[in-house]
């Protein structure tokens, strides 16, 4: 078993759990969900403790406060190597149910990341709710599901995470309890989510019975020997592919997304929508590269990366088309949201036995969901503004935002162009090193489709900067008196961070590669 | 011991310093900031000499001082293997040489701009010296630069300060129409080099000019069969370099003003005076020749490339000397004389004579500069007065501008033993030895011959109109008084275009057998420092021309061009005493007939490039309806079949969930049995 080497110590040497120089203990690895689960545990004593709050300032403090611990934990390890090949490779724990590497810490980050802007601008949009304790705890928790997540590596763990997420996020979908929308999405999530459940609880099992193991390496051992049980072993890993796709709203799972992230409070559209999503992709690229072996599972006629490929297609293809078409810019980003799940396929579709660039395409889809971590996030808060301006929610409810709310805007822009992957924002440079990364791995044709969906995003993300900007503002804007601080912070911030992270791509996207490199090792 | 070579990059540097710092303090500061310009040429113009110093005693230097696209990228899995984006420094002789001319011309322009502009009271002084300084370092940019690409980004620079400079008085309707012509025709060129410079990229993987790893060096071997080189469409490698050489040809003959597209350069005359010395004699027009010869090695290789050089090189040469002959006005005579003279540094290269090109640069560098300036000097005493017509007698008035005038004029008509005369017999004997054998270059030869006499009337006429006769207004009578700002400059160039000649004396070393005496040969030759590749004898070895000589052998050949040339230019030099060195000279065009009007209108050029570029706006608008309806309709279209098939998605999206978990389960089912009969999974 690796523990975290002397050799990284210099940053940990600051600690004071750090004596003599001598290795953190095995489970410290666990920090960043600890943090977490830590920080929920402490909102529930919170508003058990002062019950009647009027304000919901504390909540939130302590809730960003928590997932930036975390954020600085992961971003500690993965900067100090824990886990990763240099210092003796992945951690893993009971029994390898759980496991900290590269891909864990970094999909936690941006876990942690999503959680505190959400947190702080939840500060705002809650401002006079009467029970705003069980949302920040119900956020972190799923956030603390979600790290759990991206770092188990047992088919029973993974399991149970998905339902650490997923139950959350059914009770925050259907927060406004008063808001028909609200309890109805909430309805829907969950009735999808459970089909999704019962179906990817199946997959586990039929996979458990080809193989006799529910840790992915022994599943992987198991998979170069299957013989008359390669037909149950397929239909068990697409099964839990449809799984995957529920948490990533991809195709042929995606039905719930739209309506979700349409009626639910707009925070938790930009949590569920950025961090869910990206959980997801997460426990999706161990699951298929640690437990399904692309060669061996070629050989057996389970095609896995070709099931993926189809996928992207479809997922990118419905979410832009469909977006396209809408009137309100909600459920646009909704579509728009699955059209990014699309893209982010791609590092699992754009796969080959022994392809030379396996670890660039599977980094470069982490880096991607990384930046949209930042981008959708935004825009999702800029819509929680809005929404908490009263101002409606179609595009020509937006018209003339720009004169009234100059820096939003300039924000909701930056994370348009970067959606639709224009330079100079962190967009552009993600989808850059994804498309380019399927074209060296020799998926040509699947960055073509990726490209030209792209174009066709620019046409419906520039038709809400044209609404900001460019037309004419239409009497309703009167209602925009307020300046939610904190929802202005977390915007600012998300916007601020989409233009960084351009300077900044050389360190995500290695880290990003290395820890998916280390997958395929 | 300090080497010289460390400082190249400051020679670069310091114009652009004073370019910011008159950008940004230059309302501040006295005269404009001007003097921080002089200074900041001055002191490059010292290190220039201080690097050819070096490279005279022995020295050449390469360097890369920044790597902004490395291989390091493709360790991320990105961009095509083995391709480096380098800056990075070449001084050679060619190198060095060209840094003096270019920081001594615009050292000198700098000063004469205080007589011209700071005197005059023009406004915007900071702009202008701003301009300048942006100008000289991007030229200065372009000629230490040791790869392609560096070099079409520095040319790019000069084409965008020229834009700016010649667009000076942009208050006024002329100067921003034809500064905006030349940013416009030189682009037309430039498209063509840049796409060579993608060539050269793609066939050879390196643009450097130097190294046995440069690309010259490459398409020797690649026409050798030792180096793989990439080609298009199959096509044999000679025919591809011949491509990619014109392709890059392109952009120098937009710079330096070659047929067909030398239209801009004319109307640039629109700029300040001492804008048009620097751009004629050391940046703008200098960078297209001196292009091709930092990449002569490349050139050489592509006999049919050479040929089409020495041909447009020779025609531009007669074709702008003709327009010359009936212009009124001062700077239009020298405008056109440029092309000519540039034309003919054109044919030297194509007729591969490398350093006969070279020795014409430098010595029309010095009698061109000394010839704007004195037209400045000229404007100046004339209150900005142009048309010669309204001139005359002005020699008592202005002697210092006068005298070097005349010696400028000499230089340029290639009288003996003016520095002009050198260097054109050379390129006409070059252009005779090797076109003995090559017909095409023989005509390129006689074109050039034919020009000599043209040449040298056209600027007897300007001459003699402008200085000599009765004055024939009020103006010319009382001219303004120059300062020592104008007459400074105008001297020490006078000299230069006296003497500059003396480096180079082949033809007096072959007759009368003197060795050594060829300076400029053997500095090009690396006699006395320099990189092997990069020398004219490598050049010679490799180029596809043979010497043959008339009149049985070498030194008859020498005499007899020698004198032909000076004979007819001394024709065309009388022609014009008689014409016009008379107290009240008539204008005799009348005596052209109907060819005058053709003159007059360039041979309608213009008229022509306005045609084509009627056809090209509707080439345009074909461009702009298939951009409109194909591009955007494909991306509309996409939007259009979204828009429809959006709707599809929409009405599958019910809302009633049932439908949705019934879907769902069918997807997956779809996918298994998919996946299943693909992978056998049934059987």
């Amino acid at each position: 078993m690796s523990i975290i080497q002397s050799s990284t110590l210099e940053p940990l040497a600051a600690l004071p759990a750090q004596t003599g120089g001598a290795p953190l203990p095995e489970w410290t690895a666990l920090g960043p969900i600890l943090a977490l689960v830590a920080t929920g545990l402490l909102l529930l004593g919170w508003d058990t403790v002062f019950p009647n709050r009027r304000t919901n300032t504390e909540l939130s403090v302590i809730a960003a406060v928590g997932a930036l611990v975390t954020l600085a934990l992961s971003g500690w390890y993965l900067a100090a190597g824990t886990g990763r090949p240099a210092t003796g490779g992945a951690i893993t724990l009971f029994a390898e149910a759980i496991t900290i590497d590269g891909l864990a810490l970094f999909f936690t980050a941006i876990v942690a990341v999503v959680t505190a802007l959400v947190a702080v601008a939840s500060r705002d949009y809650l401002d006079d709710h009467e029970t705003p304790g069980e949302f920040y705890s119900l956020v972190v928790l799923a956030a603390a599901g979600m790290a759990l997540l991206a770092s188990a590596s047992s088919l029973a763990t993974i399991f149970v995470a998905l339902e650490m997420v997923s139950l959350p996020s059914y009770a925050l979908v259907a927060y406004l309890k008063e808001d028909r929308g609200s309890v109805e999405a909430g309805m829907k999530y969950f009735l999808v989510g459970a089909v999704s459940s019962a179906i990817f609880v199946f997959g586990i099992s039929l996979v458990y019975a080809a193989t006799g193991s529910l840790v992915l390496s022994d599943v992987a051992a198991a998979f170069g020997d299957l013989d008359d049980l390669a037909g149950v072993a397929g239909v068990g890993v697409v099964m839990m592919i449809g799984g995957f796709a529920f948490k990533t709203a991809s195709v042929p799972v995606h039905f719930w997304a739209p309506e979700v992230y349409e009626g639910a409070p707009a925070p938790v559209s930009a949590f569920l929508s950025s961090a869910s999503k990206a959980a997801g992709f997460a426990v999706a690229f161990r699951v298929f590269t640690e437990a399904f072996p692309i060669a061996d599972a070629v050989a057996v006629g389970i095609d896995w990366p070709l099931v993926f490929a189809v996928l992207a297609v479809l997922t990118m293809t419905l979410g832009n088309f469909a977006a396209a078409v809408q009137t309100e810019v909600k459920r646009m980003l909704a579509y728009s949201s699955i059209g990014h799940a699309g893209y982010a396929l791609i590092g699992l579709a754009a796969l080959s036995a022994g392809g030379s660039h396996n670890g660039a395409v599977m980094g470069a889809s982490m880096a991607h969901l990384f930046v949209y971590g930042f981008m959708n996030t935004g825009a999702f808060l800029f819509i929680a503004m809005v929404e908490s301006w009263g101002v409606g929610r179609t595009f020509e409810d937006y018209a003339g935002l720009g004169s009234v709310a100059p820096m939003a805007s300039v924000a909701m822009t930056v994370f348009m162009f970067s959606l639709a992957g224009l330079p100079p924002f962190g967009g552009f440079f993600s989808k850059y090193f994804l498309f380019a990364g399927a074209v060296f791995n020799g998926f040509w044709w699947l960055a073509a489709i990726g490209a030209l969906n792209s174009v066709l995003s620019l046409y419906y993300y520039s038709r809400v900067v044209k609404a900001l900007w460019i037309e004419e503002p239409t009497d309703a804007l009167s209602a925009v008196d307020s300046r939610p601080t904190a929802l202005y912070g977390a915007v600012i911030v998300a916007a601020v961070a989409t233009v960084v992270v351009l300077p900044g791509f050389g360190p995500v996207i290695e880290t990003a590669e290395a820890a998916a490199t280390a997958l395929f090792g | 011991m300090v080497d010289a070579f460390a400082y190249v990059p400051a020679i670069v540097v310091l114009p652009f310093v004073s370019f910011l710092v008159a950008l940004a303090f230059g309302k501040y500061l006295p005269k404009g900031g001007a003097f921080g310009g002089i200074a900041a040429t001055a002191g490059s113009f010292l290190l220039s000499l201080w690097v050819l110093a070096t490279v005279a005693g022995g020295g050449q230097h390469t360097e890369t001082l920044y790597t902004w696209v490395s291989t390091d990228g493709i360790a991320a899995g990105i961009g095509p293997q083995e391709i480096e984006l380098t800056f990075g420094v070449l001084i050679d002789p060619l190198s060095a040489l060209m840094l003096v001319i270019v920081t001594l011309i615009a050292t000198l322009v700098h000063v004469f701009s205080l007589g011209y502009m700071n005197d005059e009271g023009e406004r915007d002084l900071p702009r202008y010296y701003a301009g300048l300084g942006l100008f000289t370092a991007s030229m200065l940019g372009f000629v230490v630069a040791d790869n392609l690409l560096m070099a079409f980004m520095f040319f790019e620079l000069v084409g965008l300060c020229s834009y700016l400079l010649i667009g000076f008085h942009f208050r006024e309707p002329g100067p921003p129409s034809a500064a905006k012509k030349a940013f416009l025709v030189t682009r037309f060129g430039d498209y063509f080099f840049l796409i060579g410079v993608v060539a050269v990229f793609a066939t050879f993987g390196t643009a450097s000019f130097v190294g046995s790893e440069s690309f010259p060096v490459l398409a020797e071997h690649a026409l050798n069969g030792e180096f793989d080189a990439w080609t298009p469409f199959g096509l044999d490698v000679g025919t591809w370099f011949t491509a990619v050489g014109l392709l890059v040809l392109g952009g120098a003959i937009g710079k330096s003003a070659q047929f067909p597209l030398h239209t801009w350069l004319p109307d640039a005359m629109e700029g300040p005076t001492p804008v048009s010395a620097l751009i004629h004699a050391a940046t703008m027009v200098a960078a297209g020749v001196y292009l091709v010869a930092r990449m002569y090695g490349f050139y050489v290789l592509t006999p049919t490339t050479m040929a089409i050089i020495a041909f447009v090189g020779g025609f531009t040469a007669l074709f702008a000397a003709t327009m010359g002959l009936v212009k009124e006005e001062l700077k239009q005579v020298l405008a056109y004389s440029t092309i000519s003279q540039y034309g003919y540094m054109m044919l030297a290269l194509g007729a591969g004579g490398y350093v006969a090109a070279v020795f014409h640069l430098m010595t029309h560098a010095f009698f061109k500069a000394l010839l704007f300036l004195g037209a400045g000097a000229v404007i100046i005493a004339m209150h900005h007065e142009e048309n010669m017509w309204e001139m005359g007698g002005l020699k008592e008035k202005l002697p210092v501008t006068y005298w070097t005038f005349v010696a400028g004029s000499l230089a340029l008509a290639g009288i003996f033993p003016f520095a002009g005369f050198w260097s054109k017999d050379e390129i006409l004997y070059e252009a005779l030895v090797h076109g003995l054998n090559e017909p095409l270059l023989l005509g390129a030869w006689a074109m050039g011959l034919l020009a000599v006499p043209v040449t040298a009337f056209y600027t007897f006429r300007m001459v003699f109109l402008t200085f000599h006769g009765e004055p024939r207004t009020d103006t010319a009578r009382d001219p303004h008084p120059i300062r020592w700002n104008v007459k400074g400059p105008l001297t020490v160039l006078g000299v230069l275009a006296v003497v500059s000649g003396a480096v180079n004396m082949v033809p007096v070393q072959k007759v009368l057998g003197l060795e050594g005496i060829d300076f400029l040969h053997l500095w090009l030759d690396g006699h006395y420092g320099g990189f092997s590749e990069l020398t004219s004898h490598h050049y010679a070895d490799l180029g596809p021309y043979s010497s043959g000589y008339i009149a049985g052998g070498e030194i008859p050949t020498v005499l007899i061009g020698a004198g032909v040339s000076l004979a007819l230019a001394l024709g065309g030099l009388g022609l014009a005493w008689k014409l016009y060195n008379v107290p009240e000279p008539a204008e005799h065009t009348a005596a052209l007939g109907g060819i005058k009007t053709v003159l007059y209108n360039n041979y309608y050029q213009d008229e022509l490039q306005v045609r084509i570029a009627q056809v090209t706006a509707g080439v345009a608008s074909v461009a702009d309806t298939f951009d409109q309806g194909v591009i955007d309709g494909v991306v509309n279209g996409v939007s259009s079949v979204s828009l429809v098939s959006g709707d599809r998605i929409r009405r599958v999206q019910t809302g009633v969930v049932t439908h949705y978990a019934a879907l769902l389960t069918l997807g997956v089912t779809g996918l298994i049995l998919v996946l299943g009969v693909l992978g056998g999974w049934f059987l």
